[in-house]
């Protein structure tokens, strides 16, 4: 599970501003000036206690996080025996410039796949679907560049399950 | 628990209390402050009208401050230069209005009368005093109040002219980021929940905005037309009637009608007249049912006929004739809040 939820477009820098953060972030990086401002009016910023849970897996998502501090880990309840009985299995850990939850931007009535938790004092930067629909009817030419890059995330994403799964699947051959 | 989770815990119960009180503050304020909760209602209207143009000049690369002056002031110009142009003729007919409203009275109890007299033979006599006796007096009570009662509601509207424009101007350009603001007062287990909702709360209450208006505009016209070319006397106030009663479903059609009626027996236009009267109304709904409501159907909520007259009594009584007029988009707007809270709890959590 660990691929899915690692960030391969990570950064590595401390502090930030909003805007700074926002325009490392790989949705965002074609954004131009007055597009990131009208992105950074848009977003929302929260913040999270060490081990206070940002959404729970199954709940309905709305959209992303981008850690702007702090860290957050990710966690997948699995049952453990025939009684149905769950246990969350901790799957990656993600730190600042970070992003997670990207596909409830683009999918109808999406669920959690899994449960993030904060691991420490966390801000999050959150971008979510209805940020994105003003943001495509206020300024089409940002929607579409964040588009693009969003469908470029999910194609990366996409590309890498094949190749694990693919992999996986000679292995079990293999054995 | 331990002491983080105390924290945690903690936090969300003061936000909690912070987003609820600001919630009941800003409802009691509304609700108690005299000409607040219309202004704001017109305010709410005039963003839902605009927001769409305002987004398109944004679009086309103006400022958000600039998107929103421009339509802002040519609305009001457009507002105005209308109401110059037809507020007086509109004026001189509820005035002409006025001062016939003892014929019209006459003329109704005569009806009652003749209505009596023909069905006089179900009655016992004796036993059931007139019914122009007891019908007639609550009619010339009635349109006594709504004459009297008129320059306190224009004087009013006035008010609801100055601040309503003031607070509709601030809506559009700062309303999302007010509502923003607002929301960072929701805890965090709530936060996505509150936000996806205003979401869908707002898209709905626009799209039911946006199609009662473009009804009432509709109606209002071709009830002005087909008036004028029955050549029927002050077409417009009772245009405008039509229109805006026209947003109080079922019922509003009929009290439409009813002056019309009534002024069409009044003038001796006698049961031709009464018919072609009733038949341009039937007409009108059915062009109404028939061409407008299946574009906008999936945008003006469906309220039941039982809620519908519980509504206007309960608006009546508490604000007479606009509360009347305001119940039906307030009902609509909590219906359709009601219905998405509901939706969104059940489905939030699996």
């Amino acid at each position: 599970m660990n691929f899915i939820w690692d960030n391969i477009f990570r950064q590595t820098d401390k502090e930030r501003t909003l805007t700074q953060r926002l325009r490392q972030n790989v949705l965002f990086q074609d954004l131009t000036g007055t597009e990131l401002r009208l992105l950074e009016n848009i977003v929302n910023v929260r913040s999270y206690r060490p081990s206070e849970t940002i959404f729970r897996q199954g709940e309905a998502g709305v959209g992303m996080y981008i850690i702007s501090k702090g860290a957050v880990n990710i966690y997948v309840e699995e049952m453990i025996n025939a009684t149905g009985e769950l246990q969350s299995v901790p799957v990656t850990h993600l730190s600042e410039g970070d992003f997670f939850g990207d596909l409830a931007l683009v999918e109808e009535n999406s669920r959690r796949s899994a449960t993030a938790i904060s691991a420490e004092e966390t801000v999050l930067i959150g971008f979510f679907k209805p940020a994105l629909l003003e943001i495509a009817q206020r300024n089409p030419t940002a929607g579409v560049k964040i588009l693009l890059r969003l469908g470029e995330v999910l194609g990366r994403r996409l590309r890498e399950t094949t190749a694990k799964i693919t992999e996986l699947k000679r292995e079990t051959k293999t054995t | 628990m331990t002491a983080v989770e105390y924290a945690i815990v903690r936090e969300r119960r003061i936000k909690l209390f912070f987003f609820l009180g600001s919630l009941i503050l800003a409802f009691l304020f509304v609700l108690f402050v005299n000409n607040m909760m219309v202004s704001l209602i017109v305010a709410v209207t005039m963003y839902y009208l605009l927001a769409p143009l305002v987004d398109l000049l944004e679009r086309w690369g103006l400022s958000r401050i600039w998107a929103t002056t421009i339509p802002f002031l040519t609305v009001i110009v457009v507002v105005a230069l209308t109401s110059a142009l037809l507020l007086p003729a509109l004026w001189d007919q509820v005035k002409v209005l006025q001062n016939e409203a003892d014929k019209y009275t006459k003329a109704f109890s005569e009806l009652l009368d003749q209505a009596e007299g023909q069905f006089g033979a179900f009655f016992k006599s004796g036993e059931n005093p007139s019914l122009r006796h007891q019908v007639v007096p609550l009619v010339s009570d009635w349109a006594a109040q709504f004459f009297k009662g008129l320059p306190d509601l224009i004087s009013k509207s006035f008010t609801v002219l100055l601040l309503a424009p003031f607070f509709g101007f601030f809506l559009l350009l700062d309303g999302r980021d007010l509502l923003r603001k607002w929301l960072n007062f929701v805890p965090n287990n709530i936060f996505e929940l509150s936000l996806n909702l205003s979401y869908q709360i707002g898209t709905q209450i626009g799209g039911f905005v946006r199609a009662r208006l473009i009804e009432s505009v509709f109606v209002a016209i071709i009830t002005w037309v087909g008036l004028m070319i029955l050549g029927f006397p002050f077409a417009l106030a009772l245009a405008f009637l039509a229109g805006v009663l026209n947003i109080i479903p079922y019922v509003g059609p009929v009290i439409a009608a009813g002056p019309v009626i009534l002024i069409s027996l009044a003038n001796g236009d006698g049961l031709t007249g009464v018919l072609l009267i009733a038949g341009l109304y039937v007409l009108i709904q059915f062009l109404d049912g028939a061409i407008l409501v299946p574009f906008l159907v999936a945008r003006i909520v469906n309220l039941h006929p039982v809620t519908v007259i519980v509504a206007v009594i309960m608006g009546s009584q508490l604000l007479g004739i606009l509360g009347m007029i305001i119940c039906i988009p307030l009902v609509s707007a909590l219906k359709v809040t009601t219905l998405a809270v509901y939706r969104h709890l059940i489905n939030f959590r699996t």
